[in-house]
């Protein structure tokens, strides 16, 4: 029905919408051109502000520095970690929550969704939470990082709604034939939810990636940081702003800039998630759609 | 015995026992552990035993000079994010949606898409390269003759940085529900309107926009909620002591003294305060949602 739309405006109109859109994609990519282009350059170029969108002055002293450096292998390790026990955690707590709730004739049904739908709406905050981490005792272990997440209202909902759509003759039947719930859930259900899964997965493993104040708060050893905290640090640290021209000049002369190697630093952790990016891309719109589904 | 419902249901129960467990703990505890913001609490004596002081550390609160800072910084800020960001991705949904080359569209979708998954860390990292005396917001400013300065040490320019950032990082994803909605526009109503000679103006008015008026109601309650729930994670990552007239809020002041100051019945308080009223939000944009339109949370 488009094709209708001829008129000298409409035609005008459209020449800016692709402009702009075209604009907005610069200034989408650039922060991650220039971190590229500047993890590559060498280091009087980046002192003399002349790297923008390509590398100057190839070098790869930035990279070498960074793999070179035990502690940010360490704190892959450590964030790998956390990332995958943590989902997975997440994944089969809320699946074995969630089942129950969409089971019927379940006595405790309707008990458990409001004792886990209040948490949606009132929770402790930040110093209780922290004061019974602390009591636990679980200041600086690994748990701490994987656990306390692990369940989450919303989840559970979701969860939930999602376990109802599956036909419950498939349930009848299987119970029937003398199956019990935990096989139901695990050779049934769970493997009909694999897009449900995926999303979740995904963004759990995501969001592990990237978090950073639940180690700032939890954790004082360093050997347990994430890779995020690793990251704060070097940006903490490192203030252009305050060098003064010897500095610039000790800088000059060396083969590698402290910029190298935070940006390879960063160049480090974006990657992963370029990697996954097109799988997430897939779910997407599911994981949207599961959001809009009225629990 | 065995024929009772809680034994055939056995299974489902033990099922539910990890979850129940983990909310009971994680979640309810610390609703109990609120109770400290009455006390003076003492780690030995546990909160129950800790001596009750009323509402002592609320009117501390009140009394401190900084106090009405940081409530105006954080209702500010809120403001502020919710006035320029809340529009920004429905706009965009709307640009995109008159983009008939598929190809194209898909292209910038991508593009605008993955600042989402950056973390705030790296996004901050952007900002103070960006920001800084040598950096490129300078080079720009200096095109039209502005003084160059470090921005993020002016309190003035701290509301603009932390909320144009949160832009660009969330505009693109913003998209995908609207995106949703106008894909759930049956062509058919494009047509009539064209044959009743809408021009384009008049379907977007007409047609594009009853389909995401629900999904955009939705998401302006949640949001009104969110007002004072700003995205203090990245506030602790960009303010220093130098800028906190404008970027100190309520959730940086309970973390320093709370966690680093060690101030456990003072914050809170504090914080308690700031949930009550984020609450009250939600729920006073829920009742002018359901006054005015059928579209509620609840």
């Amino acid at each position: 029905m488009r094709h209708y739309d001829r008129g000298l405006s409409s035609k005008v109109f459209d020449a800016c919408n692709y402009v702009f859109l075209t604009a907005l994609c610069i200034v989408m990519l650039y922060p991650l051109a220039n971190t590229l282009a500047v993890s590559l350059s060498s280091p009087d170029k980046i002192i003399r502000g002349e790297v923008g969108w390509f590398p100057r002055g190839f070098n790869l002293e930035g990279y070498r520095y960074v793999f070179a450096d035990s502690s940010i292998w360490t704190a892959f390790g450590n964030t790998v970690g956390y990332a995958l026990v943590g989902t997975l955690i997440m994944l089969l707590v809320t699946s074995l929550t969630a089942y129950p709730l969409a089971i019927p004739g379940f006595v405790l049904r309707k008990f458990i969704t409001i004792f886990i739908l209040i948490t949606m709406f009132f929770g402790g905050g930040l110093i209780p939470t922290y004061l019974l981490i602390r009591k636990m005792g679980m200041l600086d272990t690994f748990w701490v990082m994987v656990i306390p997440g692990a369940i989450s209202a919303y989840n559970v909902i979701l969860f939930r709604t999602f376990f109802k759509s599956i036909p419950k003759d498939l349930w009848e039947s299987a119970y029937v034939d003398g199956a019990n719930d935990f096989r139901i859930l695990f050779q049934i259900y769970l493997p009909l939810s694999k897009a449900l899964l995926a999303t979740f997965g995904l963004f759990g493993i995501v969001g592990a990636w990237n978090g950073w104040f639940d180690a700032l708060i939890y954790l004082n050893d360093e050997t347990k940081y994430p890779i995020q905290m690793l990251l704060r640090k070097m940006i903490m640290e490192t203030d252009s702003s305050s060098m003064n021209a010897q500095t610039f000049e000790m800088m000059a002369t060396m083969k590698v800039h402290s910029k190298n190697i935070k940006m390879s630093t960063v160049m480090v952790t974006i990657i992963p998630i370029l990697f996954i990016f097109p799988f997430l891309q897939k779910y997407f719109v599911t994981g949207f759609m599961l959001g809009s589904v009225k629990g | 015995m065995r024929s009772t419902i809680w034994y055939r249901q056995r299974y489902l129960l033990l099922m539910s026992i990890p979850g129940v467990l983990l909310v009971l703990i994680f979640k309810y505890f610390p609703m109990y552990g609120i109770l400290i913001a009455f006390k003076n609490y003492d780690v030995a004596a546990g909160i129950l035993q800790s001596p009750w002081v009323g509402l002592k550390h609320f009117y501390a609160f009140f009394n401190n000079p900084f106090s009405w800072r940081i409530i105006k910084n954080t209702f500010l800020l809120g403001l502020y994010s919710l006035f320029w960001g809340f529009p920004a991705p429905l706009i965009l949904a709307l640009l995109l949606n008159e983009v008939k080359k598929r190809f194209f569209k898909r292209w910038v979708q991508t593009i605008v898409y993955f600042p989402h998954f950056l973390s705030v860390v790296i996004i901050v990292g952007f900002l103070k390269e960006f920001a800084a005396l040598d950096g490129l917001f300078n080079q720009i400013g200096g095109w039209f003759g502005a003084e160059a300065a470090p921005l993020l040490a002016k309190p003035e320019y701290f509301r603009t940085l932390f909320i144009g950032s949160s832009i660009w990082q969330s505009v693109g994803w913003g998209t995908i529900i609207y995106l949703a909605a106008l894909s759930g526009v049956d062509e058919a109503l494009h047509e009539a309107a064209i044959i009743d000679g809408a021009n384009r103006w008049q379907r977007l008015w007409n047609v594009t926009w009853p389909a995401i008026l629900p999904a955009t109601t939705i998401l302006l309650i949640l949001s009104l909620g969110g007002i004072v729930s700003t995205d203090f994670q990245k506030v602790l990552l960009l303010y220093n002591p130098s800028i906190y007239e404008t970027a100190d809020v309520i959730d940086t002041y309970v973390y320093r003294q709370g966690i680093l100051g060690a101030q456990y019945e003072y914050s809170t308080a504090v914080g308690l305060m700031l949930s009550v009223i984020s609450f009250l939000f939600v729920t006073i944009g829920n009742w002018i949602s359901r006054k005015f339109s059928e579209t509620s949370l609840w």
